[in-house]
């Protein structure tokens, strides 16, 4: 079993957090078949801070972030999302909750694919009750944030697996959400498009956005302020990945000294 | 490098100055940290192997920057042989997995600590090389090789991912 | 060997694996062959009842009467009735008998009734066949069969005529009277008790001599007369030479056999104009259900087979274990059907129980249970080869990939749903994305409502049906409505399956899209209205069709072609009816949907 003590992973910075969990657990079936995907977690998210959550599958991860975006009703245990109790909504609260403070991003993409690229990316505004005229505006704005403004009339079938993930990033961010919820984004995605998946995160980052990012993907890992490691349900490390110089490029990439 | 300078040379013959201006250009932040006088250096000790000729442009003598730089036949010939070459500079992860075992063993140090600390330093150093490699415009060739210095860290922390299960397994049986 | 057990144990495998469809698959197979089974027992109903009972009873080819009710003549011919006994091509007879009207009390009741002497030993002429008890003796006497069920007496009651006790000796059935209830009054129909209870009579037996001492001098004796011809085919030729020759009021009056089927078979007649529309409706429904429900299955079947293929299965023994599964559902399901339709068909089928009324009773025939077996065996192997014949013919990874066709984009239905309120936004959007399915439906629904607007057509035009106020209901129209009654529930049952299979099957199709809407921001109430909207609009659409659909339906089934329009506000009810019946149908499994949890359906479709 877990030797580590569990630790309560704090913000450092001031203000009340965007997000927030307490003793927050998840079982799936009964008796001898029970497992516990989340086990009493602590966690708190700060306005505009970039937390990614890693470990190996099955640890859990998918299980705390679908919780945190009320896609799952935790067995016990409180989580707050800027001052509302979850766990303590109804499935109607949650639907309204999902359209104006949160924004999934999902592995799968999860695109509808007889809707364009445009017509995905309106489509929470619509549900939010936003006329059509300032949906499609919204939408046009959010494509070419995200680089793919000429791609704005394709079929998901026509796009690349990055340019679906970037439209359904886009679409996340459709209701101008608190916090966008990533469930491993680069799962399905080579290299190069990791790599715009990444600058893309990076931006949003600097423009203020709360991000909360679960992967086994390193890469994306690295681009976040908190590092927060996972096993078996429970959180056993926390790292803090600020600063660094560049002086050992050379070294690493092979040039002698 | 020495190759490198060499296979730059196989382009034409030139100046001290220019070849570093097209390492710098190759390598982008990786060469940043690179030694001004490294090259000269390097130069030197091609002209000794005779692989390299050098001669001293006309106009201002005795300034090294005027010195042009040839390749010799066997420079050629040294060129040729290793752009066919296909060896490899291999992992080298044997040091750290015998850290890892000599503090297991002598009792030393907790092995998971050594794991997280160095998951630690490649994590930061993974965010650093991506920070670069965001700051290059796409395509370039130093952008590219930011991307090699990424996904080998990446890989080196998954095979520290695997050493930290392998470890912990071991803590709980001892 | 070892072939056919894989093959069967695939099959079993892949049926438990999924028995909720399995057992759709089996319900709507099983209606099916219901409604076929019951459709051709319905079209088998004939007016053979009559043969039976005139052979049982050696019925007349002619009947011959002077006097009688309503003929106001004081005086009989007896000899010219007598006289016919020897007239050329007459080969028997029997009576005259003589007959005279009462007034019968029984349980209760008060009903006119026509006695007719008769005597112990059999009659070489219809001789009526006793159901019940025995023949006349003195003091007793035999009522017609129909009769005696209205009045609710049989052998050893007792009953009263003319104020005097009779017993009842037995119950018995005749070839030779169209006096059988229920009698039907075409036109000039006085609705008054007493003209009523005399031109509507029942039948009763007695002795000679007790027949002959209730006339009275209000109602005096008339005589009967039963003739057999040697050519009995020649018996309407013969009856009206013979009328139209001898137009006296105080001559006899003949009646040919042909005749006397005819108004006997009326009853059946119009219960068959009913029932031929039933049997077509519920065959056309019972059609629609499975096409839907197997279509909408081939779909599945395709990456199903896809499977199959990639474990290293031929196509060969992916089209054997489909075709053993379906052949196993369909077999099931054609007994259940085939049973379903036997013990729902006596209800039906029995005429007027004046005939002996073997017709209904074995309506399955051998001949339409190998039909009901063979359509259930068609569909079978129609479901099999549509999915089979698609698998050799695509590889292995597109049938893979292809979990089922890509839903269809329509650029102005998703333009224009964005304007509309979120419910209609998804309800619009979700119709569109399979524009086949939505289709059958509207297809279905309006097979559905045409079949109850025909219904609502035969009660309209039956809704001039006498009846008959001496405390003796008109038993035709009862009858009719009970039939009606039956026919209604099996439609609206049938309906309702398909309705219930339909709407299943859509929210199993969108159970992602709801879910991914629901993980957008729609609420369960949204995603719920917006199912029923989807469903709802093709029902509107079909059931507006309907209206048209089934009056033209009745009137091609009708035979004389009339066609009473039903009340404006029974349609307006019909149309409305539907669309809420389909949108409870559907709200149903949709809001169960949206209980699940948004991410198992996700997740679980990547599977």
């Amino acid at each position: 079993m877990n030797n580590t003590p569990e630790r309560r992973v704090m913000s450092e910075t001031g203000g009340s957090p965007v997000l927030r969990a307490d003793r927050l657990r998840k079982e799936f079936g009964k008796g001898d078949a029970l497992v516990r995907a989340v086990d009493e977690i602590d966690l708190e998210v700060a306005q505009g801070e970039t937390l990614a959550v890693m470990g190996p599958s099955g640890c859990g991860k998918s299980t705390l972030l679908h919780l945190l975006g009320g896609l799952e009703r935790p067995t016990a245990g409180q989580i707050l999302l800027a001052g509302s109790r979850l766990d303590q909504m109804g499935e109607r609260a949650l639907a309204r909750l999902r359209r104006t403070a949160v924004g999934f991003v999902f592995q799968a993409f999860h695109l509808i694919d007889e809707l364009t690229a445009r017509e995905n990316v309106e489509l929470p505004a619509l549900l939010a009750g936003r006329s059509p005229r300032a949906a499609r505006h919204r939408a046009a704005g959010l494509l070419e944030q995200v680089g793919l403004a000429d791609r704005a009339g394709f079929l998901p079938a026509a796009l690349s697996g990055g340019q679906r993930q970037r439209v359904a990033i886009a679409r996340a961010l459709a209701n101008d959400p608190l916090v966008v919820l990533a469930d491993e984004p680069t799962g399905n995605l080579d290299s190069a498009a990791t790599l715009d998946v990444l600058r893309l995160f990076d931006e949003l980052h600097a423009a203020g956005q709360t991000l909360v990012i679960v992967t086994h993907d390193s890469r994306i890992a690295a681009t976040a302020d908190r590092l927060i490691s996972m096993r078996d349900g429970a959180f056993v490390d926390e790292t803090r990945l600020t600063g660094g110089t560049r002086g050992n490029l050379g070294s690493l990439a092979g040039l002698e000294g | 490098m020495q190759e490198v300078v060499l296979a730059l040379l196989a382009k034409e013959p030139s100046h001290g100055y220019q070849l570093r201006a097209r390492l710098k250009e190759a390598l982008g932040p990786v060469g940043e940290a690179m030694n001004a006088g490294q090259i000269y250096v390097t130069l030197g000790r091609l002209e000794k192997a005779g692989l390299v000729a050098c001669e001293l442009e006309p106009g201002l003598p005795d300034r090294p920057d005027r010195k042009v730089y040839t390749l010799t036949p066997a420079g050629q010939q040294r060129v040729a042989a290793w752009l066919a070459e296909v060896t490899w500079p291999g992992p080298a992860p044997a040091e750290f997995h015998l850290k890892l075992v000599a503090a297991a063993a002598g009792r030393l140090a907790d092995p998971l600590a050594i794991v997280d600390a160095q998951r630690r330093e490649l994590l930061r150093l993974l965010r650093d090389t991506q920070r670069a490699a965001m700051d290059e415009p796409g395509g370039t060739p130093a952008g590219l090789l930011l991307e090699g210095v990424a996904l080998r860290l990446q890989a080196d922390l998954r095979w520290l991912e695997a050493c930290e299960r392998h470890w912990a397994g071991q803590g709980s049986r001892s | 060997m070892g072939h056919i057990l894989l093959i069967s144990r695939l099959a079993v495998r892949d049926l438990r694996h999924r028995p909720a469809q399995a057992v759709l698959l089996l319900l709507a197979i099983a209606a099916a062959a219901a409604m076929l089974t019951l459709g051709l027992a319905l079209h088998g109903v004939t007016s053979q009842p009559y043969q039976q009972t005139r052979a049982a009873t050696n019925g007349p080819d002619i009947v011959a009467q002077v006097g009688g009710p309503g003929a106001g003549v004081p005086a009989v011919d007896l000899g010219a009735l007598e006289a016919l006994t020897r007239a050329s091509g007459v080969t028997a007879h029997s009576g005259p008998y003589p007959f005279t009207f009462v007034t019968l009390q029984a349980n209760g009741h008060k009903a006119g009734a026509q006695v007719e002497g008769r005597d112990p030993a059999p009659a070489p002429v219809d001789q009526p066949s006793l159901a019940q008890g025995t023949w006349v003796r003195p003091g007793e006497v035999v009522l017609e069969r129909s009769f005696a069920d209205e009045l609710g007496v049989g052998a050893g009651d007792q009953v009263t005529l003319n104020g005097r006790q009779f017993r009842v000796a037995g119950v018995a059935v005749t070839a030779a009277s169209t006096l059988t209830y229920p009698h039907i009054c075409y036109s000039g129909c006085d609705l008054s008790t007493a003209q009523l209870a005399r031109k509507v009579p029942g039948v009763v037996w007695a002795m000679q001599t007790d027949a002959r001492s209730l006339a009275t001098a209000a109602e005096p004796l008339g005589y009967t007369l039963n003739l057999k011809l040697a050519d009995p085919a020649a018996a309407d030729a013969f009856a009206s030479d013979y009328n139209s020759s001898h137009p006296s009021p105080s001559a006899p009056l003949l009646q040919s056999w042909q005749d006397i089927s005819f108004n006997a078979s009326s009853l059946v007649r119009n219960e068959q104009k009913v029932l031929q529309v039933a049997s077509w409706l519920l065959g056309l429904l019972a059609v629609a259900s499975v096409a839907v429900l197997v279509g909408g299955r081939m779909a599945d079947q395709t990456r199903r087979v896809g499977l199959l293929k990639a474990v290293g299965g031929t196509p060969g023994l992916v089209a054997a274990v489909l075709l053993a599964e379906h052949l196993a559902v369909a077999v099931a399901a054609a007994a259940a059907g085939l049973l379903a339709g036997w013990l729902a068909a006596p209800l039906l089928t029995s005429p007027g129980t004046a005939l002996l009324g073997t017709a209904g009773a074995p309506a399955v025939t051998p001949a339409t249970f190998g039909l009901v077996v063979a359509v259930a065996l068609g569909i079978a192997t129609v479901a099999t080869l549509v999915p089979a014949i698609r698998a050799a013919r695509t590889s292995t990874v597109a049938a893979l990939a292809d979990a089922a066709r890509p839903p269809h984009r329509s650029q102005r239905l998703i333009k224009v749903s964005a304007r509309l309120p979120v419910p209609l936004l998804l309800g619009l959007r979700l119709a569109a994305r399979r524009p086949r399915r939505t289709l059958l439906n509207v297809a279905s629904i309006t097979v559905t409502a045409s079949g109850i607007v025909a219904v609502l057509c035969v009660h309209a035009g039956y809704g001039q049906s006498l009846y008959a106020s001496s405390g003796l209901a008109n038993p035709q129209t009862g009858k009719l409505n009970r039939v009606l009654l039956v026919l209604t529930v099996a439609l609206v049952a049938l309906a309702a399956v398909n309705a219930i299979l339909i709407s299943w099957a859509t929210v199993l199709d969108t159970r992602h899209p709801s879910a991914l809407t629901r993980a957008l921001g729609a609420t369960p109430e949204q995603v719920t209205a917006g199912l029923a909207a989807a469903q709802a609009l093709p029902a509107l659409a079909g059931a507006l069709l309907g209206i048209p659909g089934g009056i033209e339906l009745f009137a091609t089934v009708s035979k004389d072609g009339t066609v009473t329009a039903p009340p404006a506000w029974w349609l307006i009810a019909t149309v409305l009816g539907t669309v809420a019946a389909v949108v409870a149908v559907t709200a149903v499994p949709a809001w169960l949907g949206t209980r699940h949890s948004i991410s198992g359906v996700l997740q679980a479709e990547l599977a």
